[in-house]
């Protein structure tokens, strides 16, 4: 980098150094007296510096950076126009004015010598500029092969520097055969003009406007040149001449190939263009998915890029929609009464919502008695193979006007624009999903509020409870409250079904059992306080009896125990048997006792399906309360664990703490059902009742 | 779950094989909902092959309990097993629904 900085700025310098040589030559060639004493100027010295001029210009000029962006062919041919072209030209004009106005110049006149060598540095100046910026062009995504034929001509120009320079003339027509073959080579490199083809149709303009002006140029100085000679002792005769008028030829020629490549390209670059076009609406399409706009903005973008893309005189769309503020269509040059009666037609001739082109509308007779001016119509549909979302109507005037080109394009477009539909339907899926997901978690976190944390404590029983959901929340429940008179309330359940809804009705439930086991200040004795078992079933089921879905149910059980009395009740509304130890027989038994689930019978004729069950314990019995979750968990073969099995377990450990009873037989379940998928919530409640103990005196 | 039906003059039977559980339930839900099915006067459901019935299955035959009561259709529960039986019996179904050892009681109903 440095190297090649350092190697310019010599060059810079070299070309610099020699031009003000070639100037100082020059002026005392043509003016000998000019400085006093007649100063002869060796011929050969003039063209050594000229060559080492132009030597020193080209080669800076061939080792500066490659001057094309990218793609940006016009900037480099404006910039090309509009710096070293527009300088040179403005010289040569003066210079040629300046002869217009002052007439035939005196022979000796200074100025007119500087400027003529002012011109030729421009020119050459000029010429590197422009054959570079050629190269540029030529060789814009070219083959090894290209390189190397552009390496052997930039050599080859060289070579004819030499020539002159050792004033030695090949044998007779040798060297205008070089300068044919120099000629050939450069209209050979000519014909690479594959940049042309992407350039759009204003940058074609510009491009053919650009060229034209390097011609004119290259005319301006030919003529220019042609005319210089005319002054005596001007040393135009001793010129680099062959170097610069195949690098003038080629400079020209090249733009004259170019502007003719570019001219004959514009007819045919609208289609190139329309392609263009067509991918880049399509590309917009896709990003549109991307940005995850909404479904009317895909609709929208779908039907402008279609439009503009086919260049319908007349379109619209139609979407299907399941309400009525949802994104229906839009309408270009047509009214929807107009596109209504097409659709009807159509829709006549059975040929709604599918694909079709018909190119002579005209000819058909209910369409000629519509009145509307079209002769062309594609129906192009928006369908995925799951649903049909809609579809896209476009007319032309003339007859003839669509093809089965634009059929395809359009069908891309369309089958894009579902792509993109059914991506935002699944991210909003996904959103949602997600939102539900959250919500479950929500409910799961107030339902775990609802269950009791803190159990009871006194130092007539010992609780122990155990409460695991199948899914996020659950349908099983239970509760404790404590009621005036060293009395415990105690409710256990489960809502048939799962998930939300069962979650809703355990909620209700709840709310149900502190509801009813209220004091009733109107009651007429200590008795009729609070609500006996049966009496709170029935009047639960008559509250979820409004409620509750029609195949839903709930079952409960109610036990109200009186530890002052050593007693309780309770009433069974479909709910699991109550296992029981009793210490006094030192027996493990069921309660056996009927009751009809809630929410099953939803008139006043619950009442005589449950009953109250009264018992007397005593110190060390055992009673388990569970749901169907412990009793139905399946094992390896699919096999019930069963109230048998509950039954020995409690056989096995009534003796133990309350805790200690709770922790085995959940051992022994999970023994039973390892490996097995949880089908159903479990919980499970162990209550021992202890010694009678005094109460601590308050 | 795989439900067959017989049907003779006023008498539709149902025979009930596998697992009532919360997707099957959905199939027997249909074939109870139809409107025809009150024509007849006994709809007996053999429950031979029925292995397992989860709350939603009997949910299902709650729901159209009332339903086939008000139209005068007898629901009538025949061959259950032991372990279904015992499901009904803990729900207290088994004082609203009648449900008969075999097909020869059933029918004599």
């Amino acid at each position: 980098m440095l190297f090649a900085r350092k190697r310019n700025s010599l060059l810079l310098i070299l070309s610099i150094l020699s031009w003000l040589g070639l100037l100082a030559c020059t002026l005392l060639s043509a003016h000998p007296d000019l400085f006093g004493p007649h100063v002869e100027v060796p011929g050969w010295l003039l063209l050594l510096l000229q060559a080492l001029f132009m030597v020193a210009v080209f080669a800076e000029e061939s080792t500066t950076p490659d001057r094309l962006r990218g793609l940006d062919f016009v900037g480099l041919l404006r910039r090309l126009v509009l710096g070293p072209v527009l300088l040179a030209v403005a010289f040569a004009g003066l210079h040629l004015l300046l002869q217009l106005v002052v007439g035939r110049p005196p022979a000796g006149s200074v100025t007119h010598t500087v400027l003529h060598t002012l011109n030729i540095g421009l020119f050459v100046i000029l010429l590197a500029r422009t054959n570079y910026a050629w190269r540029s062009l030529v060789l814009f995504r070219s083959s090894d092969q290209l390189r190397r034929l552009w390496f052997c001509f930039e050599a080859l120009l060289g070579a004819t520097l030499l020539l002159r320079l050792f004033t030695w003339t090949l044998p007779y027509g040798l060297g205008p055969a070089l300068l044919g073959v120099l000629a050939v080579f450069g209209a050979y490199v000519s014909s690479h003009q594959k940049w042309v083809a992407y350039l759009s149709r204003r940058q074609k303009l510009e491009a053919v406007l650009l060229q034209l002006a390097v011609i004119l140029t290259m005319a301006t100085f030919i003529f220019y040149f042609l005319h210089a000679p005319h002054y005596p002792k001007l040393p135009a005769l001793v010129i680099q001449r062959s170097f610069l008028t195949v690098n003038a030829f080629f400079a020209g020629f090249y733009a004259l190939m170019g502007l003719l490549v570019t001219v004959f390209n514009m007819p045919t670059g609208r289609v190139f263009e329309q392609k263009r076009e067509e991918i880049l609406n399509l590309q917009r399409l896709t990003q549109l998915i991307q940005r995850g706009q909404n479904p009317q903005e895909v609709y929208q973008v779908f039907f402008d890029s279609s439009v503009q893309t086919v260049n319908a005189d007349a379109a619209w769309l139609s979407v299907e929609t399941t309400s009525d503020e949802e994104y229906s269509g839009q309408y270009h040059h047509i009214l929807p009464e107009q596109a209504q009666a097409i659709c009807h037609l159509l829709a006549d001739y059975n040929l709604g919502h599918i694909e079709y082109l018909n190119n002579d509308l005209l000819n058909s007779s209910g369409f000629r008695g519509l009145g509307l001016p079209f002769g062309s119509l594609i129906v192009m549909p928006l369908r995925s193979s799951k649903r049909q979302y809609g579809a896209l109507y476009m007319l032309k005037e003339p007859s003839q006007s669509f093809d089965r080109e634009n059929l395809s394009i359009l069908q891309t477009f369309a089958s894009q624009t579902v792509l993109s539909i059914e991506n935002l339907q699944l991210v909003q899926a996904s959103l949602d999903n997600q939102r539900v997901q959250d919500e479950l978690k929500i409910a799961s976190a107030v339902q775990d509020s609802l269950i009791p944390k803190n159990l009871p404590i006194d130092n007539w029983f010992e609780i122990s409870s155990h409460a695991l959901a199948a899914t996020e929340v659950g349908g099983d429940f239970y509760d404790f409250l404590h009621l005036p008179g060293r009395r415990l309330a105690v409710l256990i359940g489960d809502v048939s079904g799962k998930g939300v809804t069962a979650a809703f009705h355990v909620a209700q439930m709840k709310g149900i059992f502190h509801a009813l086991m209220q004091e009733n200040p109107l009651a007429r004795n200590e008795r009729e306080k609070f609500p006996v078992p049966s009496k709170f079933m029935a009047q639960a089921n008559n509250a979820l009896a409004r409620c509750l879905e029609k195949a839903a149910f709930i079952t409960a059980s109610l036990y109200i125990i009186d530890y002052e009395h050593g007693g309780f009740v309770f009433a069974r509304a479909g709910h699991c048997h109550t296992l029981y130890y009793h210490s006094i027989k030192e027996e493990v038994s069921y309660f056996h006792t009927a009751g009809l689930g809630l929410g099953i019978i939803r008139n006043d004729g619950y009442e005589k399906h449950i009953k109250n069950q009264f018992y007397d314990y005593n110190p060390g019995d055992v009673m388990v309360i569970y749901t169907d979750g412990i009793v139905e968990a399946r094992g390896a073969d699919q096999e019930e664990y069963g109230e048998d099995r509950l039954k020995q377990m409690l056989e096995r450990t009534y003796y133990l703490d309350a805790d200690e009873i709770k922790e085995q037989i959940l051992a022994d379940l999970n023994e039973f059902s390892r490996g097995q998928p949880m089908h159903d919530d479990q919980t499970l409640l162990v209550i021992k009742f202890k010694a009678s103990q005094p109460e601590p005196s308050l | 779950m795989k439900i067959t039906q017989q049907s003779t003059e006023n008498t539709l039977t149902l025979s009930l094989d596998g697992e009532l559980d919360a997707s099957s339930s959905v199939v027997l839900d249909t074939e109870l909902s139809k409107p025809e099915i009150l024509h007849n006067h006994k709809v007996l459901v053999n429950c031979q092959k029925l292995n397992y019935i989860s709350s939603a299955g009997l949910g299902v035959f709650i729901s159209h309990l009332q339903r086939f009561q008000d139209a005068g259709v007898k629901l009538v529960f025949f061959n259950m097993q032991e372990k279904v039986h015992n499901v009904f019996e803990i729900l207290g179904l088994d004082s609203l629904m009648t449900i008969v050892p075999s097909e020869a009681d059933a029918t004599a109903i």
